[in-house]
């Protein structure tokens, strides 16, 4: 039945070629443009440590003076999402948390022992120790530190892979020496392939940023005088800068601050433990404003960082509406169709063939519309993803091939998304086939036998 | 005319029409506000930047010998860029003005008591003397700011902090300031660091980064800073003479670093490919959008084709027949002309209020003035041409229906 019904749908469709092409053209047009916008959309909304939804949180503290000069963002109301040296070192001391981590970015130059190999300028993360267990950091070799080398601090590192392969030639390289700016550490641990992406837990400099390729103990913030690679803003007029003691003792915000707490008691103790710690300080002259120290969990702490981003959402609005356009386009020339034949259906209705035959064998033929007009649309967009992927392809300051797959894994297609691919074409031919089956299924045969 | 049966023919077979008519409101609709945010996004990629940008190249040193003398090292490459044949002015700089890498913020006022709650913020531009010169940027008054200081700084924060006796600014800080436009000569307080400094030039523009977003225009109000930036890492801005600058980069690059000990050279870009760079995400954004606006027209026209060709094919025999009772060729011409016309405008009725509704979200969502009303008239007229030309070829082919044809049985 449905074979026969397939092949009187072909049959049919090569009949009218031209416009089955149109039609089907259309189709893909729609599909095409919805599939690479919500690509782009579903690469962006991505959640990169879904397995710990729920337990990690992010901690902002509303540092600011009473007015801000300069420009408000689109949310006023929103802590800033940096904290401040004084109030990371205050927090830090509270166990309520199963981990804490306070860090930043800062930048190192590694000199290599390597024959061949030139200096070169790396961004170096300054972190406590929970960082790679907190965040899961897969390790190929080694392991991460441990609190007590935070406070020595100790001349350790943890390494990516990609510097690995640089200056060891990708062997084992823990308990080997690195060079940066002259002084010596040894490598503890060497980090396997590992992007999360958007970078969830520092979205300062750029949501799609890579992950630094250098991990140092975070005691080392005062023992070398380490700079900021990243923002630093001074939240208070009061502030006053003008050295790097500085910045260890005014109201300027630099650091990123994350938790991990499991319970709901700890939550709640937590939140409680800051708010207090906030009241306190209030008595200095600090945190001038009303209690508004929000601790939000990953999706939270995406979606008031904006990660997605109007532009994403403006194309896959605009990319729908282009489908809705494509879905009318298809049901009013198949319509047109359908009715053009209508003698031939009033005849093969008045020989025996019931409503329902004539309704499934007309849906068939569209449903095949849409499906040509999917294989099309996914062609189509691979095309497009391809494209962007050109437009939109940085010279990368460096040799680092992470630069690429970022651009890469933001513009391609997976399975979900070529699956969703089908599924949309699918409904698109039944969308749009519906109402002109059913207006064909519906017609009366006397009225086409008689005026033959 | 003939339009009242023209109507109650419409309304016989109103299904495809209905159709076709919603296909072409969201048609207007996405055209329009595509058209105006792509048209937006162009005036952003071409405002100028005040810099002479086809002219210059910036290249990193990258100090990392432990007695590496950021102090000398400026010195030596300075006399040393500054000498080389073809270039009009070299200078050492905090911030890539076109580098996409953003800048240093800071809060302006004009009395010390202002900088307490200071309302004005501004972008820094930290350069060594000859900064303007190497930027390139027109002074429309004074002259360039002078500083005397020859030991660099530790680091970011304390090369800011020196922040010289006298400084100069875009007229657009100029004004916001000072809004009588008697900027020179005054002094300008500066927040953070609670310094005073004389301005002593008024630049005509320029813009540093971002050039879109909520900060876009923070980045055209400038203070030129004269000053040394801290090592090991500088930044060196080379302008040279029109079409030297090629040459001049060769050179660069293949000297440069031997000239001071324990550095090499971190990266080096002409300041084209910088603010290239820096614009990718606009020029890919208007592709992608320009894409989907022309896709959906030829959707639309298709539709529109479709329609016409559908009506003149069941039509054939009704159209013999008023042929040869006395209709004129261009008669029949006319009648699905104005048939089409009349779905065409009843879409565009109603693309009218969907495009004005999509238009509102969008001017929320990207801080857009409201979508201005020529845009709506543009895509009226172009989607009336659209219905038009896309009806043409079926009524020209329903005006050569013979006459006969309504005589015979099909």
């Amino acid at each position: 039945m449905l074979l026969h019904d397939l092949k009187l749908a072909l049959r049919n469709l090569r009949r009218t070629p031209a416009l089955t092409a149109l039609t089907a053209g259309a189709i893909a047009c729609g599909i095409a443009a919805t599939m690479v916008t919500v690509t782009l959309y579903h690469a962006r909304a991505g959640h990169p440590i879904w397995w710990k939804e729920g337990q990690l949180f992010a901690v902002t503290l509303d540092t600011r003076g009473p007015e801000q000069g300069g420009p408000q963002g689109p949310h006023p109301e929103y802590p800033p999402f940096l904290v401040t040296y004084r109030d990371a070192k205050a927090l830090y001391r509270s166990d309520i948390p199963t981990r804490a981590v306070m860090m930043y970015r800062s930048a190192r130059v590694v000199e290599p022992t390597r024959a061949g190999l030139k200096p070169f300028n790396a961004l170096v993360r300054v972190t406590t120790a929970d960082f790679f267990s907190m965040f899961d950091v897969p390790f190929l070799y080694g392991s991460g530190w441990t609190r007590a080398a935070d406070e020595g601090p100790d001349p350790v590192i943890v390494i990516g892979r990609f510097l690995n392969n640089k200056l060891f030639g990708g062997a084992n390289s823990v308990g080997k020496l690195v060079s940066l700016n002259g002084h010596e550490f040894r490598v503890v641990g060497v980090i396997d392939n590992w992007m999360p992406q958007p970078r969830f837990y520092d979205l300062s400099t750029g949501a799609f940023d890579v992950p630094e390729y250098l991990y140092m103990p975070f005691g080392w913030t005062t023992a070398l005088k380490l700079d900021v690679a990243g923002n630093v803003n001074c939240v208070t007029p009061q502030a006053k800068v003008g050295s790097f003691n500085d910045l260890l003792t005014q109201d300027c915000v630099w650091l990123q601050y994350w938790v991990e707490m499991p319970t709901l008691a700890q939550r709640e103790k937590f939140q409680a433990f800051v708010d207090n710690y906030v009241r306190d300080q209030k008595q200095y002259g600090r945190f001038v404003r009303p209690l508004n120290n929000r601790i939000v969990n990953v999706n939270t702490w995406l979606a008031m960082n904006d990660v997605i981003g109007d532009e994403s959402r403006l194309q896959v609005g605009l990319a729908a509406l282009f489908l809705a356009v494509c879905i009318l386009n298809t049901l009013g020339l198949m319509l047109a169709k359908f009715l053009s034949g209508a003698p031939i259906i009033g005849l093969r209705r008045a020989l025996g063939a019931s409503r329902r035959d004539i309704m499934r064998q007309h849906l068939t033929e569209v449903v095949v519309v849409g499906v040509l007009g999917g294989l099309g649309g996914i062609v189509l967009s691979w095309l497009g993803l391809w494209a962007i992927r050109v437009l939109t392809y940085v010279p990368a300051l460096d040799d680092d091939p992470a630069h690429l797959a970022i651009a890469q894994a933001l513009s391609h297609m997976d399975a979900t998304m070529l699956f969703v691919a089908v599924l949309v074409s699918l409904l698109t031919g039944i969308v749009a086939g519906l109402y002109p089956a059913w207006r064909i299924g519906r017609m009366q045969p006397a009225l086409f036998l008689k005026s033959q | 005319m003939q339009i009242r049966t023209l109507l109650k023919a419409l309304w016989r077979n109103r299904t495809g029409p209905v159709l076709i008519a919603v296909q072409i409101a969201i048609t207007l609709a996405v055209l329009v506000n595509i058209a105006y945010v792509v048209s937006v996004r162009i005036q952003a990629y071409r405002r100028p930047t005040g810099i002479d940008v086809h002219n210059i190249f910036w290249v990193q040193s990258q100090g990392f010998a432990t007695d590496f003398d950021q102090s000398s090292a400026l010195r030596t490459d300075l006399a040393y860029l500054n000498g080389i044949a073809g270039v009009i002015a070299a200078a050492a700089t905090a911030t890539i003005p076109q580098g996409g890498f953003g800048g240093i913020g800071m809060p302006f006022a004009t009395t010390p008591e202002g900088v307490r709650a200071p309302k004005m913020g501004g972008a820094v531009q930290l350069m060594t003397n000859r900064g303007l010169e190497a930027l390139g940027v027109k002074l429309i008054a004074g002259r360039a700011p002078h500083s005397d200081a020859v030991s660099p700084a530790p680091d970011m924060m304390g090369a800011i902090a020196q922040w010289a006796p006298e400084v100069a600014m875009t007229a657009l800080l100029a004004h916001k300031l000072f809004p009588k436009g008697d900027a020179l000569g005054k002094t300008l307080y500066t927040g953070l660091i609670n310094k005073p400094a004389k301005i002593v030039g008024i630049v005509e523009r320029m813009q540093t980064a971002p050039i879109t977003g909520p900060f876009a225009d923070y980045a055209e109000r400038v203070v030129f800073v004269p000053g040394l930036p801290p090592g090991p890492s500088t930044f060196y801005l080379v302008r040279t003479q029109p079409g030297r600058r090629d040459e001049v980069m060769a050179q660069v690059e293949r000297s440069f670093a031997d000239k001071v000990p324990g550095r090499y050279i971190g990266h080096m870009e002409t300041l084209d490919q910088s603010a290239s760079n820096m614009r990718i995400g606009l020029r890919s954004s208007s592709i992608i959008l320009g894409a989907v606006a022309i896709l959906v027209l030829a959707v639309t026209a298709i539709g529109i084709f479709g329609l016409a060709a559908f009506n003149v094919a069941t039509r054939t025999r009704q159209i013999g027949t008023r042929r040869a009772v006395g209709a004129r060729k261009r008669h029949i011409l006319h009648y699905f002309l104005i048939e089409n016309w009349l779905i065409t405008t009843a879409g565009v009725v109603v693309g009218c209020i969907l495009a004005l509704a999509l238009g509102a979200k969008l001017s929320v969502m990207f801080q857009l003035q409201r979508l201005p009303l020529y845009y709506l008239a543009f895509g009226v007229v172009a989607l009336w041409l659209l219905g038009l030309g896309a009806t043409l070829v079926p009524a020209r082919k329903a005006s050569s229906v013979a006459p006969a044809i309504a005589t015979r049985t099909v």
